[in-house]
């Protein structure tokens, strides 16, 4: 700052911005990268526990959607948005629900097929009526079946334990393949519950293998206000009343999957409703169709396509509750 | 019932309503410094609500301090010289609101003699609702808070309303902004005095005052202040309300405070409620008691861009060069000048614009404004719904606006709308949710008369 007068010929050129002259300390695209750095803990897990497989896959997945992003924004003469981080968290997304064995190449498709199809046909961010990363991933299952529900692998030994137990599925899988005394078996022994199901070290898909390191990116979130419980609690509350009566309730509840599902995509806000009613009963569809589809469905993570039907269903959630007028005009007092 | 803030006697309106940085450290604790008289003031016919005022000095004539220099006409209010001198012209000049003005501008000359003398009105607390009504149009006062109405009216349209409670608007909710904050510890009791012959003028039985919990020391002068003075069967009382903006909003005030809701595009009238702010009581009652017109306003010029941020008593028509002047000048780095609030004021374009009855700040912002950037799409966050007060969906305004359905917006509460500014403060992708709301609101209002015809 170099002194000045400011009398009437001072040459400041002020400027005409319209109100409020003052905006809050956030953005969209801080807001993105925090999500982002949310998911790191988990993605990082996830690379050290299945090894340099898993790398590749989150590295070619997120390269599709950046790649689909810019080629788009430069199609259709748009400003592009790849700074704005939501490509990106696309990207990461759809890897944490790929299998670690995946071939890069499918798992960069599967960027491409989230961005193109997922939000670019729809008008870019903040049209798109699924989230991305979902309709990419199940676009991966309806084109390679066969590497998306195999390509489990074993995580990595850790504290001495060993995991020869394990089958090549996700403890779900094998819940609804070979019963219930089967999968607890593959969660509680050898290695324990809290080494297998919640430090990470059981199989899944990349991201899943840790409840804690999810719950530790969402409580940031939680933290800085990105995210709110409502939608979360609801998809938790879905998923036991659904689960209710299969008595295995707690394990469904503690899969790193629904984590994923109900912290990271059920909340994405472009395509979950925007008031607090709205999202209750947004979550709770969500945590009905998961349970549902787990137990009675053929694909062990329904959260998926719960996700993805619910999403269809978010516009009228936002039009059946909307947010309650002070004082509509008219109205005595 | 005043809605009670959890775990506190404080109170505050229901839903919505943002908690931005105050600010206020650099005026908060100093006192109001008076500017010394200007060499020219610049008087714009219009500085209110209403029909501008009418001349009745001649160009050349040498006036007073406190005469009159222009009559009301009939919904209008009257204008005085704030400075002794030479008329001139009348004549085109820069105004704050509107690009050029008709505007008189006296100049100071040596010979000036001093301001007119306003005795004391030995009998003021005995005058009738009518006396007091003609006193307070005869001299000049318009709502200092900002909205610029004439008092005479609101008061008039108050008593024909039959409203109960006066409310008193201490809150100050705009960052930045402090001088009704020093006004309320600097004459606490000619205040209080305002507020009571405000409420008789217009039939209230109640006084509240609302002041928001970040001013103790105000809360308490004006608390000694009721003590100290013959209050008579009004109940006056001050009510604590929590920092919140826009606590200071009518609807919000009153909500704060009495616990009723105003309905959407309705007065506070509608409620049995009349609001006035705290600089206005001190005004009425300096007319009511010695006839003295409103000749000087307080105003807070303060914000990054200013060297020495103070609360300044100057004289209305003073130009902004000067007062800025008076606060050590402008940082080399200022851009933007707002008068009133950060968060309804508005950008000023140059600073040889004098200072106005309504204009409650200068509050000067350093850096780039919320939109010059640019703004995003809607990521459908929900922040927005949570912010208004009112509990509209600007969103949803918003990208209609966009796609060109303006007029499918009315559902969306357009119309409603004060324009406040909370939305677009909270909108991570800084969409000039405010600017949609007034498109669609104008749109909507246009076909309205449309049909109407
Ligand atoms: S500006 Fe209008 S829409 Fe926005 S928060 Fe205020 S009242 Fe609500
Ligand atoms: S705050 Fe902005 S981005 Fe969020 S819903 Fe409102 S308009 Fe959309």
């Amino acid at each position: 700052m170099s002194e000045m007068s400011a009398g009437p010929a001072a040459p400041h050129a002020f400027v005409l911005s319209p109100g409020p002259h003052l905006h809050v300390e956030e953005s969209t695209r801080r807001i993105m990268w925090w999500v982002n750095g949310a998911l790191a803990p988990a993605a990082i897990w996830g690379v050290y526990v299945f090894g340099w497989n898993a790398l590749a896959g989150i590295a070619a997945s997120i390269a599709g959607a950046l790649g689909a992003e810019w080629l788009g924004a430069r199609m259709t003469g748009r400003r592009t948005t790849l700074a704005d981080g939501s490509a990106f968290c696309t990207g990461l997304l759809l890897a944490l629900t790929l299998p670690p064995r995946l071939p890069a190449y499918e798992a960069f498709l599967g960027g491409v097929f989230a961005i193109a199809l997922g939000k670019m046909i729809f008008g870019g961010l903040g049209f798109n009526l699924f989230n991305p990363a979902l309709l990419g991933r199940a676009f991966l299952m309806a084109s390679f079946p066969l590497a998306m529900t195999s390509g489990w692998a074993t995580p990595r030994n850790w504290f001495g334990a060993s995991l020869d137990a394990v089958t090549s599925a996700t403890p779900l899988a094998v819940i609804k393949e070979h019963g219930f005394a089967a999968g607890l078996a593959v969660i509680t022994s050898p290695a324990g519950f809290w080494n297998a199901l919640a430090l990470g070290f059981r199989p899944g898909s990349i991201g899943e293998t840790s409840v804690v390191l999810l719950a530790l990116g969402a409580g940031a979130l939680l933290a800085r206000r990105i995210l709110t419980l409502t939608i979360p609690l609801s998809v938790f509350a879905g998923v036991a009343i659904a689960t209710w009566h299969t008595g295995v309730m707690p394990i469904h509840l503690m899969s790193g999957g629904l984590w994923l599902g109900a912290f990271f995509m059920a909340t994405d806000y472009v395509t979950s409703p925007s008031t607090v009613n709205g999202q209750v009963a947004f979550g709770l569809l969500v945590g009905l169709l998961t349970g549902i589809i787990r137990v009675y469905g053929g694909y062990p993570e329904g959260i998926c396509y719960a996700i993805l039907i619910a999403n269809a269903m978010a516009p009228a959630f936002d039009l059946w509750f909307r947010p309650r007028r002070t004082a509509p005009a008219g109205t005595p007092s | 019932m005043p809605m009670a803030h959890p775990g506190g006697s404080t109170h505050t309106f229901g839903r919505g309503g943002i908690h931005p940085d105050p600010h206020k450290e650099a005026t908060s604790a100093r006192g109001i410094d008076d500017l010394p008289a200007p060499a020219e003031v610049i008087l714009p016919l219009v500085q209110h609500l209403g029909e501008p005022s009418e001349p009745c000095v001649k160009k050349g004539e040498v006036v007073r301090r406190g005469q009159k220099i222009a009559e009301g006409g009939a919904t209008g209010v009257p204008l005085h010289a704030t400075i002794s001198g030479r008329v001139r012209p009348v004549d085109k000049r820069p105004h704050p609101t509107q690009a050029m003005a008709m505007a008189f501008s006296i100049a100071a000359i040596p010979e000036a003699e001093p301001e007119l003398e306003f005795p004391e009105d030995p009998t003021w607390r005995a005058r009738t609702s009518d006396e007091m009504l003609v006193r307070i149009r005869e001299a000049g006062i318009v709502g200092l808070g900002g909205a610029a109405f004439p008092t005479w009216r609101k008061l008039a349209f108050a008593h024909e309303a039959k409203v109960d409670m006066l409310v008193m608007n201490g809150a100050e909710c705009e960052p930045y902004l402090t001088s009704d904050h020093r006004l309320m510890l600097a004459d606490p009791r000619a205040i209080v005095e305002g507020s009571l012959l405000i409420a008789r003028c217009a039939g209230a039985r109640e006084v509240r005052i609302g002041v928001e919990s970040d001013k103790p020391d105000a809360q308490a002068a004006l608390q000694k202040a009721i003590a100290q003075t013959p209050v008579g069967d009004m109940k006056v009382t001050v009510v604590p309300c929590l920092a919140r903006y826009p606590q200071g909003a009518e609807k919000q005030l009153v909500a704060a405070v009495t616990g009723r809701n105003v309905p959407a595009r309705a007065l506070p009238t509608s409620v049995g409620v009349l609001v006035q702010n705290v600089a206005t009581a001190l005004a009425v009652h300096d007319a009511v008691r010695y006839r003295r017109p409103l000749l000087d306003r307080v105003l807070t010029v303060t914000g990054p861009g200013v060297r020495e941020p103070r609360n300044v008593r100057a004289p209305l028509g003073t130009p902004l060069s000067e007062i800025v002047d008076f606060c050590g000048g402008l940082t080399a780095d200022a851009t933007r000048m707002i008068a009133g609030g950060p968060m309804m004021g508005r950008a000023l374009p140059r600073l040889d614009v004098p200072l106005i009855k309504g204009m409650n700040g200068l509050v000067v912002l350093t850096g780039k404004g919320p939109l010059e950037d640019g703004f995003g799409p809607c990521i459908r966050c929900g922040r927005c719904l949570d912010a208004c007060p009112l509990g509209l969906e600007p969103d949803q305004v918003s990208v209609r606006v966009e796609a060109g359905r303006t007029l499918d917006t009315e559902r969306y509460g357009a119309l409603d709308c004060y324009e406040c500014g909370c939305c677009s403060y909270v909108c991570p992708s800084s969409r000039p949710l405010v600017q949609f709301m007034q498109v669609a609101k104008g749109a909507l209002r246009r076909s309205a008369d449309v049909r109407a015809r």
